[in-house]
């Protein structure tokens, strides 16, 4: 038995939702959304149980992972309940919850937190490099350091345990008896849709938008190998420097197009832009654009005399790896590509058991 | 006996033509006795055809006229008022349905259908051949109605009636005018109160000299009919004088002892045996309820106003047409319904209307704050089980309006509607999108799976498989459960039993007609009005009232009414009075008169409906139906056999 709590959406208000209030439930929704189905049926019954305040229930779904929104459903609603925005606002919630640190859930809701955490980690970098006395090879040589090991400190402290916390909601907990041989079996999946994203192809509307991701994602996924592994800053191979260049290039680019619609909101997508949001997309940028010039500068050996350059690279990498990436939007790179893999185990438990548990 | 019947068989398209041979109809019955005309006709009813029965019935100087069409529900009157046109008496016009009971119903057997349209036609000539000219049956009418109950409906047909130019006596049983509305507080879409409104209507009619109002009076007895009713009013004494001084009057309540529970609060709180429901409440004078009344003396120790000498008065009314605006009552669950009388939080919507009335900042009952209300819809109406089994219509629309004002009035309310479909028609619809989009939550399920009422240690539960949440158990911690009771017929109808009103099968006061004739009753001169005849919002019965009126009006208007003639008449010299008719008669339209040293029975033209139940009881055959005798019966019966 559910326990009805009408105060969870004022809750799930401070992560973007609109009116979800305004719900009188004909379903047109889920009948318009390309990508719902027989076994999860969305969006509908997520905006039912954010209505209800069923909590639980919404942990333990992974409907809100499996929207990729296209809008279609919000420019379709006759109430205007905005329900690709819930959908939105409840992976908010979502990666709040999985979060074990409780960080994230203070990030999203407080506006004047997350500020504060960028102008504290800017004021350490700052302070960093003085106490280096802004010697630039030495903070260069840090800031490989600092790549390398915020990637697996984040991984295996932060991301790793928040994935299990979420297989653990969303699969163990709610009683589904995945067999073992599933979980190597359909690694395939969580794979393909992690680098290609192509559920989003699925939802109706054109298909530039997932060109663009595509083709963002493999240009940070390069990036941070040709910056971490070959590392781009102080290589010498031509390859390798050009490789870098197209990179951070195309990063800027994309990113820079992102901005842009969400400035215009011609799109029902990027209608509506949570702080998180903002935080995201332009960071990325900022990036991109960044180490685009600390290149540029090592390689017109001005560097040296600018070290300010690679101050500001450095504080927007610092804060990039440890606030956006452990804890805002990042991390549905990998809870959308998870979603997916939990939800093919799912089904296998079903095929195994015969019925939905 | 008539000599140039002329008779008119239709196709009705191919209605009637599929079926029935209607040119073998008419050759069978050309040459019968008295038939000089005998034609077929593609649409009987069609402009082109009534012209040319009018130049048939003018040129051929026709006494008599048969049409074979459809039931007569649909075209009896069209035909009767072709035959007028013509110059006929209207009662020489006899109709033949030979599609609803002959084609439609015998569409598989030609040969059999078209026999038996040229029986029923046979029949109708054979009825035609003894039509008399009959002219409608002239009554005096009082100009003065009656109207019972002084609620919404009743003052505002009074006012109406008055208007028009009638007298009007508003007859009031209860001491205060006003009605159910009086009880309501905030009213939907007009943001009134309900006092508001009975006020502008009190005002009104209190200045109109040609309303009389009555408060305390019922009526106990009723005699004539149509026209001129004699009315028995009961007026109680309020044992108040009338001029007197009003701080006196509250020191009078004050003192009075005695305390019973108050029925305007639907017994949420108690007054005292001196009451009014309201300050200033209409007529502004409380009244002594001697029922509860222990007459201790002690209210005329403070108050010289106070009269007990006062004595039950009887008067007699003459109105020529009766109103009826009796109200209804709100539904009393059964002991034990989703708690109710079990569960100390659970209440009625009207009590909880009359808890939001009393409550200013803080919505507190039985001594604890109420912060989560759950309303449960449909109680005693659309029941499965129960013989309630119509909506009430007005219960989604009040309750949704009232949560609102709740969620408006106090903080932190959360209202939880358990609904089987909520019914916020017409504009009424805007409250039910506002109330959601403050947040209420609504939570449906069906007629057999309702809602479940709880008490767990000193909370209360309710619980609901909730059909919007793919049929999910779901369940709320109710401070207070509302039940949103309907609209039930008045408890006390004895006025319907008086006039012998009939009910529907809701037990409200039925209509001739629900759309035709929508306030009249089968009781001529008696109308109906406002949630006596079935559930209705203000606005409805508002309009039901005003239609009332005019149907009354029309009555007694012109001084003079003209009734149907076909009504039961009396052979005096065979009747020697036994009773047996009068037993009969639904409408109680006999009386028994001494005529030439014997009792005999006699017909009151007025009230006789020509239902013919007197005839088959008479032991000596002195009854007979004007316009449908023994002779004619036996005569279209002879004409059905079919020859052999």
């Amino acid at each position: 038995m559910a326990r009805i709590n009408p105060e969870f959406t004022d809750e799930l208000k401070k992560y973007g939702a609109f009116d979800p209030n305004a719900c009188y439930n004909c379903g047109n929704c889920t009948a318009v959304c390309t990508l719902s189905d027989e076994n999860n049926s969305f969006p509908r019954k997520m905006v039912r149980y954010s209505v209800l305040g069923l909590d639980s229930e919404i942990k333990a779904s992974l409907d809100p992972w499996l929207c990729y929104y296209c809008g279609e459903c919000s420019s379709t609603c006759p109430r205007e309940a905005d329900p690709g925005e819930l959908m939105m606002s409840l992976r908010r919630w979502l990666i709040a919850k999985y979060d074990w640190t409780g960080l994230s859930g203070l990030l999203y809701k407080y506006l004047v937190a997350s500020v504060s955490a960028f102008i504290l980690l800017a004021v350490a970098v700052i302070w960093f490099g003085y106490y280096e006395s802004f010697h630039l090879e030495t903070i260069m040589h840090y800031g490989h350091y600092f790549e390398m090991g915020a990637i697996s400190v984040v991984f295996l402290f932060i991301l790793l345990p928040n994935i299990i916390h979420m297989w653990w909601l969303t699969t163990y907990k709610p009683g589904v008896k995945v067999p073992l041989s599933a979980y190597f079996r359909c690694l395939s999946d969580l794979l393909v849709h992690m680098f290609t994203q192509k559920r989003t192809l699925g939802c109706d509307d054109n298909q530039v938008r997932w060109f663009e991701h595509f083709v963002l994602v493999l240009g940070y996924l390069l990036l941070l190998f040709t910056t971490v592994f070959l590392d781009w800053f102080s290589s010498q191979s031509l390859f390798v420097i050009i490789l870098g260049y197209i990179e951070s290039v195309i990063i800027f680019v994309v990113t820079f197009d992102f901005i842009r619609r969400r400035i215009q909101k011609d799109q029902e997508i990027s209608k509506h832009s949570h702080p998180s949001d903002w935080f995201f997309v332009i960071w990325l940028f900022l990036m991109g654009l960044s180490a685009f010039f600390v290149r540029l500068f090592v390689d017109l050996n001005i560097l040296e005399n600018n070290i300010w350059l690679y101050l500001v690279h450095l504080i927007i990498l610092v804060q990039w790896a440890l606030i956006i990436v452990p804890f805002g939007k990042w991390t549905h790179f990998l809870y959308r590509s998870f979603a997916i893999y939990f939800a093919t185990l799912q089904q296998a438990a079903i095929k195994q058991n015969g019925k939905k548990s | 006996m008539k000599q140039k019947i002329g008779v008119y068989i239709c196709h009705c398209g191919g209605n009637i033509s599929d079926y029935v041979d209607v040119e073998k109809v008419r050759q069978s019955i050309e040459h019968d006795e008295g038939v000089f005309l005998a034609k077929t006709t593609m649409f009987a009813c069609a402009d082109s055809n009534q012209k040319e029965m009018v130049e048939d019935i003018e040129n051929e100087k026709l006494d008599s006229v048969v049409v074979a069409s459809c039931s007569p529900k649909l075209h009896l009157l069209t035909f009767r008022a072709v035959t007028e046109r013509a110059g006929l008496n209207k009662y020489n016009y006899v109709h033949a349905n030979i599609r609803e009971q002959v084609s439609w119903a015998h569409s598989d057997n030609k040969e059999g259908a078209t026999q038996k349209a040229i029986q029923i036609v046979k029949a109708a000539i054979a009825k035609v051949r003894n039509a008399e000219s009959l002219e409608p049956i002239k009554v005096k009418a009082t100009n003065a109605v009656a109207v019972i109950g002084a609620g919404v409906a009743g003052m505002r047909a009074a006012i109406e009636l008055a208007e028009a130019g009638a007298d009007v006596y508003l007859i009031e049983r209860e001491f205060f005018v006003g009605g159910r509305v009086a009880q309501w507080d905030d009213l939907c879409i007009t943001e009134e109160t309900g006092k508001e409104l009975i006020t502008r209507l009190y005002d009104e009619v209190m200045k109109h000299k040609h309303v009389t109002l009555f408060t305390g009076a019922e009526v106990v007895e009723n005699k004539g009919s149509v026209g001129n009713f004699t009315l028995k009013v009961k007026v109680t004494p309020r044992h108040f004088k009338l001029n007197c001084i009003s701080n006196e009057l509250q020191k009078a309540i004050d003192v009075c002892p005695v305390e019973v529970p108050d029925e305007f609060n639907f017994n949420i709180t108690t007054r005292k045996a001196i009451y009014h429901n309201y300050p200033s409440e209409y007529p502004q004078l409380p009244a002594i309820d001697m029922k509860n009344c222990t007459r201790c003396g002690e209210c005329e120790k403070v108050c010289n106003s106070i009269d007990f000498s006062q004595k039950t008065e009887y008067l007699n009314l003459k109105v020529g047409s009766i109103l009826l605006a009796t109200g209804f009552d709100p539904y009393e669950p059964k002991h034990g319904e989703f708690g109710y009388g079990e569960i100390e939080n659970v209440v009625t919507f009207p009590q909880f209307k009359r808890i939001v009335h009393y409550c200013d900042d803080k919505l507190i009952y039985k001594g604890k704050e109420i912060k989560n209300i759950a309303y449960i819809y449909c109680v005693g109406s659309r029941q499965v089980d129960g013989e309630n089994k119509y909506c009430s219509r007005y219960c989604c629309t009040a309750n949704i309006h009232t949560a609102i004002t709740v969620k408006k009035k106090y903080k932190n309310i959360h209202n939880f509607h358990f609904n089987r479909g909520i019914r916020t028609y017409g504009k009424a619809e805007i409250w039910y999108d506002e109330s959601s989009r403050l947040g209420d939550i609504y939570l449906q399920s069906f007629e057999h799976d309702p809602p479940v009422i709880e008490k767990r240690g000193d909370q209360t539960f309710v619980r609901i498989k909730d059909i919007l949440t793919t049929n999910k158990e779901l369940e709320v911690v109710a401070d207070l459960v509302v039940l949103v009771t309907g609209m039930v017929p008045r408890k006390d109808n004895s006025i319907a039993n008086l006039l012998k009103i009939p009910k529907g099968r809701d037990n409200f006061f039925n209509e001739i007609h629900m759309k035709l004739r929508p306030v009249e009753t089968v009781i001529d001169g008696v109308t109906i009005s406002g949630a006596s005849q079935g559930p209705k919002n203000i606005m409805e019965s508002m309009n039901s009232a005003l239609a009332a009126a005019t149907k009354s009006f029309e009555l007694v208007a012109s001084g003079e009414l003209a009734l149907e003639p076909t009504v039961a008449k009396v052979d005096e010299q065979s009747c020697d009075w036994c009773g047996k008719c009068e037993e009969a008669c639904p409408y109680s339209a006999f009386d028994k008169i001494e005529k030439d040293g014997k009792f005999v029975a006699r017909v009151n033209a007025a009230v006789c409906k020509g239902c013919g139940m007197c005839l088959p009881v008479c032991p000596v055959n002195a009854l007979d139906l004007i316009g449908l005798t023994d002779e004619d019966v036996e005569s279209m019966i002879d004409a059905l056999i079919p020859t052999v």
